[in-house]
C-alpha cells in the first residue's frame, strides 16, 4: 500500500536520507527504531510529505504522491499522523479538534462528525472530556485525543513520530494501549519510537535506521534477539 | 480658565466625536483586512508578493500620515481617481462624502501597514506543529490558516492590535487638515469662534482620552475572556 523507493532528503548540505527502499504492507505494523539524527523522524515525516523529499519516489495506493502533479491532501486524508508534541489545537475543545477535519475536509454532516467522535472517545474511555480544552488534560489524554483526531479521518494508514517521548513515564502505558489495540483491529502502522518493548510485542517488522539508511529490518525477534548488523548490535546494547 | 462655552458649542464637540469614532472604526476594520492581506502576502513562498508586501509595509511605516493623506487627497484627485460622492450621507457627516473617504482610505491604507507586521510576528509565533498537524489531517494551506493558525495568531496580538486601534483614534485627528469634520476639526473651529486658545483644546483632550482609556479598559476584559476560554 505504501512503496518507497530510493527516497533521499537533504536539508542544504546535510544529507538526512540516503536512498529509503521499503515497502509497507495492508495490514502491516512497521516500526522504525535507530538512534537520534539517524533520519527516522525524517523518514516518517518524508511519508506524507510534511518534508518533500529531494530524490526518490513515494507511491500510496498507487499514486505516485511525490509527482508534482498531486495533490497531497487527497493522500494526506487516508494517512493520520501522531506527532511527539501532540499539536492538538489549543483553541478548540476536544470534540471540535475531532470534528474539525472530517467536517471541513470531507464535508462531512457535523452531527455525524460528533457521533463518529463520540465513539471513538468512548473507545478512549474519555467521552467526558468532549468540552474540555487539551491544555485541561494530561500528556497522556492529550496524546490519546491526538490519536482519536487522526482516525476520526478514517485512515487507511497511521503514521506515529516519536508518540511517547514527550509523556511522562506513568502515561506512556496508555498511549500504548491505544496503539496496540488499533494494530489488533488491523490498521496498517508505520511507528518511529524508542519504545523497545512496543517493537517487540507489536510489530511485524522492525526497520533499523542509521546515518539515513535502513542498516537492517527483519522481524522483531530476529533483530532483538540476533541482530546481524555491527551498528544493531551496538545500538541495541545501549537500549536494552 | 472657563468652560461656559461648551454649553454653547456642545454639538460641534458631538458631531466632531462621532466623526471621529466613524472614521476610527472604518479605518480600524479595513486597516486589519488589509494587513491579513499583506501579511499573507509577506509569508508567501512567492517572492513577487514579498516584494510587494514589504514594499508597501516600509513605504508607508517610513513616509509622514500627513504626506500620505495630502498625497490621496489632492494626488488621486490629480490624477482622475475621483471618490464618489453620496450627497445623501452629507448632511448626517457634516463633511462632503467623498473627503469622508480620503480620510478613511488614507487612515486605513497607513494602519493596514502597521497591522500587517503585527499579523505577521503573531502568525510566526504560532508553533509549526499547528500547522503540520493541519496539514496532515488533510486540510488545504488556506483552510489550516483559517480554522487554526489566524485564531490562534489573533489571540497572541490582541494587546499589540489594541494598541493600534488607539494609536487610530489619535492619528485620525490629521484629517482635520483636509477639513474633515472630526473632533480636532471641530475644536479648532470652536478656538476660531470663542477667541479661547486653551479651553477648547484641554475639552478635546479629554474627549479623546475618555475614548481611548474606555477602549484600553474594554479590549483588556476582552482579552481576560478570550485567555480565560482556553
Amino acid at each position: 500500500m505504501l512503496e518507497v523507493i530510493n527516497l533521499h532528503k537533504k536539508f542544504s548540505n546535510l544529507h538526512v536520507l540516503k536512498g529509503i527502499n521499503t515497502e509497507i504492507k495492508k495490514g502491516e505494523v512497521v516500526v522504525v527504531i535507530g538512534p537520534s539524527g539517524s533520519g527516522k523522524s525524517t523518514f516518517l515525516r518524508c511519508l506524507n510529505l510534511l518534508e518533500v523529499p529531494t530524490q526518490g519516489e513515494i507511491i500510496f495506493e498507487g499514486v505516485s504522491i511525490t509527482s508534482k502533479k498531486n495533490n497531497i491532501n487527497l493522500q494526506r486524508q487516508k494517512m493520520g499522523m501522531v506527532f511527539q508534541q501532540f499539536n492538538l489545537f489549543p483553541h478548540m475543545t476536544v470534540l471540535e479538534n475531532i470534528t474539525l477535519s472530517p467536517v471541513k475536509v470531507k464535508k462531512m454532516d457535523v452531527q455525524k462528525a460528533r457521533e463518529i467522535a463520540i465513539a471513538l472517545l468512548k473507545r478512549i474511555g474519555l467521552e467526558d472530556k468532549a468540552k474540555a480544552y487539551p491544555k485541561q488534560l494530561s500528556g497522556g489524554q492529550q496524546q490519546r485525543i491526538a490519536i482519536v483526531r487522526a482516525l476520526a479521518m478514517s485512515p487507511d494508514v497511521m503514521l506515529f513520530d516519536e508518540p511517547t517521548s514527550a509523556l511522562d513515564p506513568e502515561m506512556v502505558g496508555e498511549v500504548l494501549d491505544v496503539m496496540k489495540n488499533l494494530a489488533k483491529e488491523g490498521m496498517t502502522m508505520v511507528v518511529v519510537t524508542h519504545e523497545m518493548g512496543f517493537a517487540r510485542e507489536v510489530g511485524d517488522r522492525v526497520l533499523f535506521m542509521d546515518e539515513g539508511v535502513i542498516a537492517e529490518e527483519g522481524n522483531p525477534e530476529e533483530i532483538f534477539s540476533s541482530p546481524k548488523n555491527e551498528r544493531t548490535k551496538a545500538f541495541l546494547g545501549k537500549v536494552l | 480658565m472657563k468652560f461656559a462655552f461648551i454649553k454653547n458649542y456642545y454639538p460641534f464637540f458631538l458631531n466632531g466625536v462621532k466623526n471621529t469614532i466613524l472614521l476610527a472604526f472604518f479605518a480600524v476594520l479595513f486597516g486589519v483586512f488589509i494587513g491579513l492581506f499583506f501579511s499573507l502576502m509577506k509569508l508567501s513562498k512567492f517572492k513577487v508578493f514579498k516584494v510587494i508586501s514589504s514594499a508597501y509595509i516600509e513605504f508607508i511605516r517610513g513616509t509622514p500620515l500627513m504626506v500620505q493623506i495630502f498625497i490621496i487627497y489632492y494626488g488621486l484627485d490629480r490624477i482622475g481617481i475621483k471618490f464618489p460622492d453620496i450627497p445623501a450621507l452629507d448632511p448626517i457627516l457634516g463633511v462632503d462624502f467623498a473627503d469622508f473617504m480620503a480620510g478613511i482610505i488614507t487612515l486605513s491604507i497607513n494602519s493596514g501597514a502597521y497591522v500587517a507586521e503585527i499579523i505577521r510576528a503573531g502568525i510566526q509565533a504560532v508553533d509549526t506543529g499547528q500547522m503540520e498537524a493541519a496539514r496532515s489531517l488533510g486540510m488545504s494551506y488556506f483552510t489550516a490558516m483559517v480554522y487554526i493558525i489566524i485564531p490562534q495568531a489573533f489571540r497572541n496580538i490582541l494587546p499589540a492590535l489594541g494598541n493600534e486601534f488607539i494609536v487610530v483614534i489619535k492619528e485620525s485627528s490629521i484629517v482635520s487638515v483636509i477639513g474633515i469634520a472630526d473632533l480636532m476639526y471641530s475644536t479648532q473651529i470652536i478656538r476660531g469662534i470663542t477667541y479661547m486658545p486653551m479651553e477648547p483644546l484641554l475639552v478635546a483632550a479629554a474627549i479623546y482620552f475618555i475614548i481611548t482609556f474606555s477602549l484600553s479598559k474594554l479590549l483588556g476584559v476582552f482579552e481576560r475572556r478570550l485567555r480565560a476560554g482556553a
